[in-house]
């Protein structure tokens, strides 16, 4: 017997002056491999055209329709609704710049986050198009591969109690991408530059440890052992006796 | 939105790491004091004698008129660089409420469990560490007497919990941020909180039965 699913949903255009922000429900029948994505996209088709809400890939890929589910910050495509209750609650994520109900921007958030962890590889050689490309070894590929997997949704900063209270942590996204450089064999940073990045309460010392990050992240990245790791480098690097 | 107004870049130092160090230090040296301390007392339960000879030693040794201040030391100290993580302000306040309200996480409100006890403990850790330094020395007859009037028994049973909440909490939070509570080892982490939580809470309640039976 498929349910009958009631959405609340999150209403709010802050280009309108007259937009109060408020909840609307919308009642939709539950259908097979229903995913929020889908659900969205029939309520916008047949009962609300307004609806607002971002998405792209459909797969989990681009990371356009984080949102908040039922209180949880997650990926609107990969979450089914046969996994959550019957009543579902839609929140745009915290923490980013409301575009309209539920589509928020991260873009710019992202965007000075790059260039505060100065997110490229920094190298002195000068690149040879001719020549062949330099060998790297596989386990190192690999572990900057998983790195390197984050679709910047956002999720993990709307999940940050430090975030939350303050707008200038760089958060998991942030300390992730900046540890993608940090075991690159080709970035020539020093570890004292890295810490000049990083070495701040606004950096890797203002986590608290609260996980949320690792307890949300749609692509499992492995925020939590990248947290641990770039906190005792920066540490240690600053003990006398590894001036 | 910032607006960012100077010319000049911050100088960048390397203070932060020696703060986070040290809190974590003093945390990780409060909670080991803490336990040991427990374990100590608790010895009133083998026997008034067990406990006198213990308290005895430490009070020969100078270690309780040494050790006891340093460890007040310690305390003030931990607090104030653990506070520069805690929201003071009204706002930041609304917002980490709201949020773990929201988020529905154990970690999260994990730490709001260890911010509110801080704020209880930092007064009545002082009240207990003022009363028993200020009345050297230690004895099982004295203590019982203080357990055994109602006021410090409530007081005690306030202050048993929220200590050991925060010290298991903060044992575990220790284990997160420096990398050695990892992904594959995280149950296990979890569960080393709880199952010390819960001894150290028991062991107290049964000091504290013991000294209130004390004749």
């Amino acid at each position: 017997m498929p349910r009958n699913l009631t959405f609340n949903i999150f209403r709010y255009n802050p280009q309108d002056p007259a937009s109060v922000p408020h909840m609307d429900t919308f009642v939709l029948g539950e259908t097979d491999s229903m995913t929020l994505f889908i659900a969205l996209g029939r309520i916008r088709e047949e009962q609300d055209p307004s609806l607002q809400f971002d998405f792209c890939c459909r797969a989990g890929v681009c990371g356009s329709c984080a949102m908040v589910i039922n209180g949880r910050p997650g990926l609107a495509c990969n979450t089914k609704v046969k996994d959550l209750p019957a009543e579902i609650t839609l929140l745009p994520l915290p923490f980013f710049k409301l575009v309209g109900d539920l589509s928020v921007d991260t873009g710019t958030w992202f965007r000075e986050m790059y260039q505060r962890v100065e997110s490229w590889v920094h190298t002195e050689r000068v690149f040879d198009p001719a020549q062949e490309e330099e060998r790297m070894d596989n386990d190192t590929a690999n572990r900057i591969y998983e790195l390197d997997r984050c679709i910047e949704c956002g999720c993990c900063i709307a999940a940050c109690g430090t975030a939350r209270m303050r707008k200038d942590f760089l958060g998991a996204a942030g300390l992730n991408r900046l540890a993608r450089f940090l075991i690159d064999p080709r970035d020539q940073r020093t570890e004292r530059e890295y810490f000049e990045l990083i070495g701040n309460d606004q950096g890797i010392f203002g986590c608290m440890g609260l996980l949320a990050c690792e307890d949300v992240c749609p692509k499992r990245l492995p925020l939590q052992d990248q947290l641990g790791f770039l906190r005792r480098k920066m540490a240690l690097s600053v003990l006398p006796w590894k001036k | 939105m910032t607006v960012d107004t100077t010319m000049h870049v911050s100088a960048p130092g390397r203070s932060a790491a020696y703060l986070d160090w040290l809190q974590m230090l003093t945390g990780a040296g409060l909670i080991l004091f803490m336990w040991t301390h427990m374990i100590l007392v608790s010895s009133v339960i083998l026997g008034v004698g067990a406990m006198d000879a213990l308290a005895y030693f430490f009070e020969a040794t100078g270690m309780a008129q040494v050790g006891g201040p340093l460890i007040g030391l310690a305390f003030l100290v931990h607090f104030a660089l653990a506070a520069r993580k805690v929201p003071f302000r009204v706002e930041q306040q609304k917002i980490i409420w709201k949020h773990a309200k929201m988020l529905h996480h154990r970690d999260t409100w994990l730490w709001l469990v260890q911010a509110g006890s801080a704020m209880v403990i930092l007064l009545m850790g002082s009240i207990h560490m003022w009363t028993v330094l200020t009345d050297l020395p230690i004895s099982a007859a004295k203590s019982a007497a203080r357990v055994q009037q109602w006021q410090w028994l409530l007081f005690y049973l306030v202050l048993l919990p929220l200590v050991e909440l925060h010290v298991g909490i903060g044992f575990y939070r220790i284990g997160v941020k420096w990398g050695f509570i990892r992904r594959d080892n995280r149950a296990k982490g979890v569960k080393s909180e709880k199952v010390l939580t819960i001894v150290f809470v028991s062991i107290g309640a049964l000091t504290l039965i013991r000294f209130l039976t004390l004749g």
